[in-house]
């Protein structure tokens, strides 16, 4: 992404255009509006008496609106700006362009003002190559309109384009002749609908189109703003992070067709602008103390997805959660597996234990009976279907290599599951956080299962299971010679031996015994793993480390933030306090949003972090991550009907006022001053470990 | 009218309480077009006990419409509902929420292979 492209977007409706607004074909990144999967405007060109205009200024004035101030010519030549262009747009349901032209001349302006629209309504899949569309597009024109279309089948996918009584309609675009009086201006405004005539007969966008929903939803952010906690820190960079992280989640809500009046948190701008379980749960995971809500509709909305039968395409079994649903056309017609799509290991018991922790900070036993059956669908999956080896641990290997994930944990990309030597290893394949996923599902649900389901004799069985896989977990995974565990089992039993950042997930998950919980944690911020902004996915002097690996050596943001609280949890305050400090630092590098994943080069090295090339931004997790920081260096903790404070603050990080944290106390504040000394690279405290 | 078709109905009769619809209550009409006629099949759900008839009275809170031969596929899992919704070969209306929970009921695929056989020389088969 280069830094001039502009992105506005509301839910999973968002356009991408060069920085003067115009969007334009292009092979190497994707510019245009996009809805549901699909590229509805591929083309949208503004220009003046056939000349395209160049922008003197941008102003992102709100996620879901941008303002262009521009003038005609290229930035090459010497501009004598007698003609000024105000592009305003929105995205509310509709998409609305305002144009505002002011003539600054002592003489009328006699200008031709096109814009260029045109679409090839590729699915996001084949965006990189939109070659061979297998329906057929037409153009209409129609009262004072222009109609975009594509279809295939019965699969319909429209845009239509109203520009106004002033505005001269052809199937490419629009023209308008006007003649502006000296020091005077002429103002126009098109508006864009989309229809997916045909997403199961439902005009998804008609009822939010009819009028402009703007006022709604300024007025919906300053809400979303305001139930957030306040947080009131001497840190600028602090307070700028939070509040850019509180907008971007605004903007990444997602409200599916199936429910609309509930939103839950999508993946991430552009390519994931849709359900994905693991990413909507971690994100739930990371934002719970601040913005609650967005739990509890995702746990609902992937219970009432949860796979029932056996499909080999879909690598669906009953009780799994999904991985990723899409809405586009190669989804619809059955060449991609996404409709839904469950190729994920780590996304059934992640969503048990957002479950309980959602009780733990919300006290919802209704939901949590609601869910009662939903919940123990997931566990008999991970004892059952996920168990692939039939030995006891979670596997997985897609049933349909053609179209299946091949790794289906949070690494998820063909060479990130790799031995110290480079080899990748056969199928299936057991990673050693999937493990620690099941092992914490198990004791979270034998807490449920007392407290709400009434059923004492299965909390004592999942405590027991969950006691046995800890055992064994510690036996087969444990890498003797280098102290720490096992990236993953390999189909021969053999252990896959790189370090990696997986292991810091262990902590999170409590698998760890405290014996060895010191030693983990030496590693994690120990120089082959820790580049000084965060824990690279794979450690230095590993066979397939790469700084920018995409999951073999770069740092990935919320990575860093769920072994930061991982560390917590095992009471190394001073370690999570450096974790969380380098990720901040970084933060203020990219203006408080930190990006998907950057280079894993040392800190001392670059001096600031390097953005992973085609990184996904604002991605939720990422997102996500400084509300986690801030959770972790207050030692937020619900006990019973209280909030525990329990903090761990870097001393430059001054004082912390969290106010209005919501929970089953209702509203309370948290406090908190910097007194732990971090410095960088940073030894391990010799502070005995201790469980929180 | 297709035997596919009316034994997955039969079938959900049969199921009389479904714990996956324990929350749900409602009922949908399913219309199933073939040429000029329209086949009508009611399926109501009452905090999961399912019901099926060819004429309930009133208005239904959600309503399915497909022709008669893909429903017959979908039927016998043959076809999948969500991706003939997708294209827009199968039209819904109505509680949505409602015609999600019961697309649950559908069977899968009759030649689905299921994660265990995969290594089933290696692995105790546990249920």
């Amino acid at each position: 992404m280069t830094a001039d492209q502009v992105r506005i977007l509301d839910g999973s409706t968002f356009l991408v255009s060069d920085g003067n607004g115009d969007i334009d074909p292009s092979p190497t990144f994707p510019t245009g509006l996009f809805s549901t999967d699909t590229r509805y405007l591929s083309k949208w060109v503004l220009t003046v008496n056939g000349e395209r205009l160049n922008a003197l200024s941008v102003d992102d004035l709100q996620y879901f609106e941008s303002r262009f101030f521009l003038v005609p010519g290229v930035a090459t030549h010497y501009i004598d700006a007698k003609l000024s262009v105000i592009r305003r747009r929105l995205i509310s349901g509709l998409i609305e362009e305002y144009l505002t032209f002011l003539n600054h001349d002592e003489h009328p302006a006699n200008l031709i003002i096109r814009v260029e629209a045109g679409s090839d309504f590729a699915d996001l899949f084949e965006i990189k190559d939109v070659t061979e569309k297998k329906g057929s597009y037409y153009r209409e024109v129609e009262d004072g309109c222009l109609r975009l279309g594509y279809a295939r089948n019965e699969f319909r996918r429209e845009t239509v384009i109203d520009a106004g009584k002033s505005a001269k309609v052809d199937e490419d675009g629009f023209t308008f002749t006007v003649t502006i009086p000296p020091h005077g201006e002429w103002e126009a405004c098109l508006k864009v609908r989309l229809g997916a005539v045909a997403i199961g007969g439902i005009e998804m966008h008609r009822e939010e189109q009819t009028e402009s929903a703007a006022p709604h939803m300024r007025f919906d952010l300053e809400k979303w703003l305001s139930e957030a906690p306040t947080v009131n820190t001497e840190s600028e960079a602090l307070a700028m992070t939070y509040q850019r992280s509180l907008v971007d989640l605004a903007a990444l809500r997602f409200r599916p067709l199936t429910s609309r009046d509930e939103s839950i948190p999508s993946a991430g701008l552009p390519w994931f602008m849709t359900i994905f379980g693991r990413d909507s749960i971690f994100t739930s995971l990371q934002t719970l103390p601040f913005v609650p809500a967005q739990a509890a509709a995702t746990l609902r909305l992937l219970a009432s997805m949860q796979g029932t039968r056996f499909d080999d395409f879909r690598d669906e079994d009953p009780g799994r959660i999904l991985h990723e649903l899409r809405y586009g056309e190669s989804a619809a017609f059955e060449e991609q597996p996404h409709s839904p799509y469950y190729g994920s290991a780590d996304a059934t018991p992640l969503w048990v234990i957002l479950l309980d922790e959602y009780e733990r900070w919300s006290g919802n036993h209704e939901l949590v009976a609601e869910l009662e059956y939903a919940a123990r669908a997931a566990l008999k999956w991970i004892d059952t279907y996920a168990d692939l080896m039939g030995n006891g641990y979670i596997w997985y290997e897609p049933r349909i290599p053609e179209t299946g994930l091949e790794n289906q944990c949070w690494k998820d990309s063909w060479d990130a599951i790799a031995y110290r030597d480079g080899r990748l290893p056969g199928f299936p394949r057991a990673t050693c956080e999937l493990q620690g996923y099941a092992y914490d599902a198990k004791m979270r649900a034998a807490r449920l299962a007392r407290l709400v389901w009434n059923d004492p004799a299965f909390a004592d069985q999942l405590e027991r299971e969950a006691k046995d896989l800890k055992d064994r977990f510690n036996r087969d995974f444990w890498v003797e010679d280098g102290e720490y565990y096992a990236l993953a089992l390999d189909n021969e039993g053999g252990q896959v031996d790189s370090l990696t950042s997986n292991i810091g997930h262990l902590l999170w998950s409590g698998i760890v015994p405290e014996d060895r919980a010191k030693k983990i944690a030496e590693h994690l911020v120990g120089p082959r793993l820790f580049s000084g902004w965060g824990i690279r996915t794979m450690a230095q002097g590993e066979g397939r480390y790469n700084p920018i690996g995409y999951h073999v050596g770069t740092v990935w943001p919320f990575d860093s933030s769920f072994i930061a609280w991982g560390l917590r949890r095992y009471g190394f305050n001073e370690e999570a306090g450096t974790l969380a400090e380098g990720l901040l630092d970084a933060a203020a590098y990219f203006q408080g949003r930190l990006p998907e994943a950057f280079g894993g080069y040392d800190r001392e090295q670059t001096k600031y972090p390097v953005e992973y090339p085609t990184a996904c931004s604002p991605q939720a997790w990422s997102t996500g991550t400084p509300l986690l920081l801030i959770r972790n260096m207050l030692g937020l903790d619900p006990h019973e009907n209280h909030l525990a404070v329990n903090p761990g603050l870097p001393r430059e990080m001054g004082r912390i006022e969290v106010l209005d944290i919501p929970g089953r106390w209702g509203r309370v504040d948290a406090f908190a001053r910097g007194r732990l000394a971090v410095t960088h690279p940073k030894p391990v405290s010799p502070l005995l470990p201790r469980l929180t | 009218m297709t035997g596919a078709t009316t034994k997955f109905f039969a079938s959900i009769e049969q199921r009389g309480y479904d714990p996956r619809l324990g929350r749900m209550t409602g009922t949908a009409r399913f219309d199933l077009k073939e040429g000029d006629q329209t086949d009508h099949w009611f399926v109501s759900v009452n905090n999961g006990q399912l019901k099926v008839s060819r004429n309930a009275g009133g208005e239904p809170d959600a309503v399915l419409t497909a022709d008669a031969g893909l429903f017959d596929r979908i039927a016998k899992g043959e076809e999948n509902p969500v991706a003939a919704m997708l294209r827009g070969a199968l039209l819904i209306s109505g509680n949505l929420q409602l015609l999600v929970q019961l697309e649950r009921l559908f069977p899968g695929p009759p030649n689905a292979r299921g994660p265990r056989c995969l290594h089933d020389g290696k692995r105790e088969q546990k249920q």
